[in-house]
């Protein structure tokens, strides 16, 4: 069908997006091309009975006549859609949901059904207004971090005194439901910290104030969200013996306490500077992150565009794939719902196209080297960073990833240049606080 | 016609047979050609083609066709021997096997 006469399309938009396109092909354009596919296949059919090339047409057409036709039809679909949509100059997004219709006197005709791209208009691109958390690094944020980092390493000591929070007790205990034992409701030597949430509420209040060597008779009643159904909302009674109280020592910061960060001979000042520059990478890294996201959602709340469901379903789809990984789930059984990721997936849809937009727009491209830099970050936690280097450039899926991640960061850079950036003075504490539950969110 | 006697010329037709001369003879002279049982008369044939294909049959002529030899590793062996049969069809009526099969 090499004809170039243009083909008969009539285009609806029943949506701000969806458009439903009828197109109408000629008849006997499909018979000719049927006749000729048939012609062909007599020289080659294999049919019992006949030597190969000797089937008669009649035969020839009676056997794949059916077959041959569907086979046109899906190709005549597929080369006029695409004539037609370049006729139309329509950019559709995903793939059209095609319906023959009922074909009526000399025609074949079919209604496709699809969404297009939306056409965006960037706003927003000069004087974006973006908070940017400004936060340094104190003292008392860097004695906090090592105070963590004594706990850690802390060490238990048999106290004679009544259990305070923060200590740790260790005891048996029986339970009892009425007059029965159940599940779970026996321990022997079990370590609890007090305060800790380690155990149920009124557990962990019956233990305070108790001695080493006490026996104790506790009423305790299971929270409603109990995740043991059957426990859940129960009365129970437990029978504790308290074989120790212990109290949480911290180490003092002394040489044995540095050897144990790799620090042989130096002082308190080399740790914390040590601490320093972790917090400050850890920081730099949130810094950035956070600077993505913000600049991206602030880009994001400029341009209000809509975009097509196809799209959307597609990025669901690869969401989904992934937290399957994540799980190490296989059984497409036990997906996560669809409806989860269906905020994340419109965002993510927008940002990246507003993103090519922006790209087309300015004129914008690929940094090679940033594309190397990031290889090189990305692979220097392997074991051997140039071969999984090679692993990524001969991975185009992988490639694209990174190379999109690269654009993305450029085109962040060039927003933020341009947008009205106003500081916000943060505590450390605070900023980390804050981008987790971004993160999370 | 007795049941036990439907019930034979049911048995008497196998299948349509196919091939280049069939499609000839059907082409020629109105001809379709059966794959039948062996023991099968030109008399059980006519009425079986028109009891069960609702047609008019003027003749019948049948060919018994050996098994080809065939060789199973060192010992030979045959195949069924089976008779065909040419069935010729009153003007007017006609049977369409192809694509059927």
């Amino acid at each position: 069908m090499a004809s170039t006469a243009n083909v008969d399309v009539s285009v609806e938009a029943p949506g701000t997006l969806q458009r439903r396109m009828t197109v109408r092909v000629p008849s006997d354009e499909i018979e000719r091309e049927i006749d000729a596919r048939l012609k062909n296949m007599r020289k080659t059919a294999r049919l019992k009975g006949f030597r190969p090339g000797k089937v008669p047409a009649r035969v020839v057409r009676k056997r794949f006549g059916g077959q041959v036709r569907s086979e046109v039809l899906s190709d005549v679909i597929r080369t006029s859609f695409s004539r037609a949509i370049d006729q139309e100059r329509l950019n559709p997004a995903g793939s059209p949901a095609i319906e023959p219709l009922t074909s009526q006197d000399d025609h074949f005709s079919y209604r496709a059904i699809f969404e297009v791209y939306p056409e965006i208009e960037l706003k927003g691109v000069e004087g974006l207004a973006v908070k940017r958390p400004e936060v340094a690094i104190e003292d008392s944020d860097i004695d906090a971090m090592i105070d963590k980092l004594r706990a850690g390493l802390a060490t238990w000591e048999a106290v004679e005194r009544a259990a305070a929070p923060g200590d740790r007790v260790t005891v048996d205990f029986t339970g009892k439901i009425g007059k029965e034992a159940f599940e779970g409701g026996e321990g022997k030597d079990v370590p609890i910290v007090l305060g800790s949430g380690q155990v149920i509420h009124d557990f962990d209040k019956a233990l305070k104030g108790v001695r080493s060597g006490d026996e104790k008779r506790a009423r305790v009643k299971f929270p409603k969200d109990y995740p043991v159904e059957e426990l859940a909302g129960r009365k129970a009674v437990f029978e504790i013996a308290v074989h120790r109280v212990e109290e949480q020592v911290l180490p003092e910061v002394d040489d044995e306490f540095l050897t144990n960060f790799g620090i042989e001979d130096g002082d308190i000042e080399q740790l914390r500077s040590q601490v320093l520059d972790n917090m400050q990478r850890e920081l730099d890294e949130r810094l950035r992150s956070h600077a993505n996201t913000n600049v991206l959602e602030a880009f994001l709340d400029a341009n209000e565009i809509e975009v097509p469901n196809a799209l959307t379903e597609q990025e669901i789809d690869f969401l989904q794939a992934e937290a399957m990984r994540r799980l190490g789930a296989d059984d497409p059984e036990q997906a996560p719902a669809r409806e989860l990721f269906a905020d994340a997936a419109a965002r993510r849809v927008k940002i990246s196209l507003l993103v090519q937009e922006f790209i087309a727009r300015q004129g914008l491209e690929l940094d090679r080297s940033r594309v190397e830099e990031r290889l090189d970050t990305l692979t220097a936690p392997y074991e051997n960073p140039h071969e999984a280097a090679q692993l990524y450039r001969s991975n185009r899926e992988l490639m694209a990833q990174v190379e999109s991640a690269v654009v993305q960061d450029q085109v962040v850079e060039l927003l933020t240049e341009r947008a009205r950036v106003t500081g916000k003075k943060m505590t450390f504490d605070e900023f980390m606080g804050t981008a987790e539950a971004a993160e999370s969110g | 016609m007795s049941v036990v006697a439907q019930e034979r010329l049911m048995q008497v037709l196998i299948g349509p047979h196919v091939s280049e001369k069939s499609t000839i003879a059907a082409d020629q002279s109105g001809h379709v050609v059966f794959r039948v049982r062996r023991d099968a008369t030109k008399a059980e044939i006519r009425k079986a083609v028109e009891m069960l294909l609702d047609v008019k049959v003027v003749s019948v002529t049948v060919a018994r066709m050996p098994g080809k030899p065939k060789r199973f590793g060192r010992t030979m062996g045959r195949r069924q021997a089976w008779k065909k049969a040419y069935v010729r069809l009153a003007p007017g009526h006609e049977i369409d096997f192809i694509g059927a099969e």
